[in-house]
């Protein structure tokens, strides 16, 4: 199966999303040469073009992952309505009453005004981004006669063999894959191994943080757990079989997307749980121990007003909805606490 | 009369059939994301077997652009047709029904 054949011909439909990836990618490879000195046609200076591509790409995705969070927060608000829906449909498995009970769920979000589900945007988007990368990778070398044909935009032909003649540490073209090296060129086979690997690693741990420490015990409780689950197994199988047949360059796109994913969840996990999660009894235990330490050092009995912070969150599950308490009460004026503002 | 019938609904049972192997393999592994309800392929899927290839397909298009993180979500039906014209099977296939033989 030619799957680059296939992706070259959706690359061709994406020709717009193609002229501005291609410009970030000149834009970072001439920072990198100009500003820091690296050299242009070495493969290290192209991987960091894709890898500032992609953190490009990520960041813009910020807003999206930030509003997910906040719609996840205002769960809290509803949990009691969507409880109510719960107990009504509670042991109904048939699947009308499991359709009704969905139907409304989602009329009971839309009143309230939130929503905790994220659409399929964030899932999708980054695909137009990676198809386009694929063609730009590809086309990057000489036609029969030899000669170099420029990219779209600013993607000039000098640009392109540079790109085409980039290997990288000196021996792993970018271009080539495990499928195209095979049997010849075993130290590329050998590079693109170890990226898959890292690549598989990073989207495990990252969902295995996900499903073991930030759901909520009703999700764990629901179909869509299973589903998580399954996808902790799936995902990296998609990323070995994927492994194979892209190129080096495209698979650094992956593996820094992945590490992206990673790093953020790992902070959102930490300083903002999932109400209810394994996270949040970690994070409510966490902030307790500070104030206890605090309280020491101030000299203060612990027991007292720092104290109680502490018995809450050895309370478990229960202590969960009083999360906005452990926020730190901030200091204000005497003037302004007269006034009764915040 | 039942073979133009065979053949008139056939693109929409092709589309059918895709989207019912996708709801089956694909979407279960990303679970469930979708804002509205019904979700994007189970109402491009109800578009399609009621409203045909062209029009479902349109109307699936115009759903999938305005699921997105900022829009608001909540319960969003297929419009009806005035007149059903044929009979829908549990697996979901678009038949001519029995009676009425024009």
């Amino acid at each position: 199966m030619d799957l680059n054949g296939i992706i070259n011909g959706i690359g061709t439909v994406l020709t717009p999303i193609k002229w501005v990836i291609e410009a970030i990618l000149v834009g970072f490879h001439w920072v990198f040469e100009n500003v820091f000195g690296m050299d242009g046609d070495a493969g290290l200076t192209w991987v960091l073009s894709i890898v500032g591509l992609t953190v490009i790409v990520r960041a813009a995705l910020i807003p999206v992952f930030v509003r997910q969070i906040k719609s996840q927060r205002k769960m809290m608000e509803i949990a009691p309505q969507l409880k109510k829906i719960q107990d009504k449909y509670k042991g109904k498995r048939d699947q009308f009453s499991r359709e009704a009970m969905q139907r409304e769920t989602m009329e009971m979000y839309k009143k309230a005004g939130t929503n905790p589900l994220s659409s399929c945007l964030p899932l999708l988007i980054q695909m137009p981004v990676f198809f386009s990368l694929l063609p730009t990778l590809n086309e990057a070398k000489p036609d029969a006669q030899g000669h170099f044909h420029a990219g779209v935009g600013l993607f000039s032909k000098d640009l392109v063999e540079s790109l085409y003649r980039a290997n990288l540490f000196g021996v792993a073209p970018l271009k080539d894959s495990i499928q195209t090296a095979w049997g010849t060129e075993w130290v590329v086979v050998i590079i693109a191994a170890v990226i898959v690997v890292l690549m598989t690693g990073s989207q495990f741990f990252t969902q295995l943080q996900l499903v073991s420490k930030n759901m909520s015990p009703e999700t764990k409780a629901s179909p869509m757990y299973r589903q998580q689950r399954m996808l902790l197994y799936v995902l990296p199988l998609i990323f070995i079989f994927s492994g194979f047949a892209f190129p080096i360059g495209a698979m650094f796109y992956w593996l820094t997307s992945n590490v992206w994913t990673l790093v953020q969840q790992y902070l959102v996990i930490r300083n903002l749980p999932t109400p209810g999660s394994e996270a949040a009894l970690a994070r409510e235990a966490r902030l307790a121990r500070k104030a206890h330490a605090r309280a020491l050092a101030r000299g203060e009995d612990p027991d007292g007003p720092g104290g109680i912070a502490l018995e809450a969150a050895a309370d478990g599950p229960s202590a969960a909805p009083k999360r906005e308490t452990t926020q730190r009460q901030q200091p204000t004026s005497k003037n302004r606490k007269k006034k009764g503002g915040r | 009369m039942i073979v133009l019938e065979f053949l008139w609904l056939l693109p929409r049972n092709a589309c059918v059939l895709i989207l019912r192997g996708y709801r089956a393999v694909i979407s279960p592994l990303y679970g469930d994301v979708c804002r509205y309800y019904p979700s994007c392929s189970a109402y491009t899927l109800q578009a399609i077997q009621r409203h045909g290839v062209i029009a479902g397909v349109a109307l699936g298009a115009w759903r999938i652009a305005r699921c997105h993180p900022w829009a608001k979500g909540g319960v969003d039906d297929v419009p009806q047709r005035r007149v059903p014209r044929y009979r829908i099977t549990d697996f979901g296939f678009v038949v001519a029904t029995g009676h009425g033989k024009g």
